[in-house]
């Protein structure tokens, strides 16, 4: 048996490959590789690039005949348009929840907006910033900007709405260029 | 001519199937017998992937029907012949590869004439 041969029988038995099934391609590889080498062709010129890699050249012939699992699916194209529906449904899917998250962001915003109309903040400076912190006192001893309860909630919504429909603008343009690209 | 290089494997990958079956209607044959049967049209499997997964992927899809005997005087072979759906396979096979040259060739000769 040669020592490509041996190599394959090793894979397979690490793959689990059914020893019957094993030795059966043992033996065809074994007596066509004999016969190549008997008619002084070239193990390259029967198992083209796999000559030197016969750990994935057992794989992949075991994996073809259906004897171990396939380790990572290649889709073929027929495959692959099978696939894209599902991959469409969850782009879409994701797309409906992040959109669905943004529009309950901007009435949250405007409803903050509408709530706190003509309540603007007003921040009223109690002291300067400090040139030194004395001793005891805590090198962040707090704001010094009191905002007098008076958050600026009215501000805030509107920017948070604006920057909502912004984003949703944006993507919608963003979706409908794509659409239209992949049509 | 024998097909070799990066391009000529790409191509050869596409059609190896359907060279293979159609070296079967010459009659049934084994592994090496194939790779004989192509090299002798010039189609080197040097660079090319082995036929021996391909094969078992043919026989998967039906495609090939597969018997054991012995061969001339050595021990007795995996024999791969078309069936009936293999058959069929390799007559669409060739007619979407002969359009798929014809289309290249129309785009190509332009090139050339230009």
């Amino acid at each position: 048996m040669t020592e490509f041969v041996d190599a394959c029988r090793q894979e397979w038995k690490r793959l689990g490959v059914p020893d019957p099934v094993a030795n059966e391609m043992a033996a065809d590889l074994d007596a066509d590789l004999d016969e190549a080498q008997a008619d002084g062709v070239a193990a390259e010129e029967v198992l083209g690039s796999s000559a030197f890699d016969p750990r994935s050249f057992a794989a992949e012939w075991a994996t073809a005949r259906g004897v171990v699992p396939a380790p990572a699916p290649v889709t073929t194209l027929v495959e692959d348009r099978h696939a894209e529906p599902d991959r469409n449904r969850r782009n879409r899917t994701l797309a409906v929840t992040a959109a669905t998250a943004a529009i309950v962001l901007a009435f949250i915003g405007l409803a903050l907006a509408v709530r706190h109309r003509g309540s603007v903040a007003v921040a009223r400076v109690v002291r300067p910033f400090p040139k030194f912190f004395p001793p005891g006192v805590a090198k962040f001893p707090g704001p010094f900007v009191d905002h007098g309860g008076g958050h600026d909630f009215h501000g805030l919504g509107v920017l948070l709405f604006l920057a909502v429909v912004a984003g949703l603008i944006a993507a919608a343009v963003y979706w409908s260029r794509k659409v239209r690209t992949n049509h | 001519m024998v097909v070799a290089g990066r391009r000529g494997t790409e191509l050869l990958r596409g059609v190896l199937d359907l060279c293979l079956l159609a070296v079967m209607q010459e009659g049934p044959a084994y592994g090496y017998e194939m790779t004989k049967r192509l090299r002798a049209r010039g189609l080197s499997m040097v660079g090319e992937g082995s036929i021996y997964p391909l094969l078992a992927r043919l026989e998967r899809d039906g495609l090939v029907e597969t018997y054991r005997a012995a061969s001339n005087g050595g021990p007795p072979r995996k024999y791969y012949r078309a069936s009936p759906a293999g058959q069929s396979a390799l007559a669409a096979g060739v007619s979407d590869w002969r359009a798929a040259r014809d289309s290249v060739d129309a785009v190509l000769d332009m090139e050339v004439k230009s």
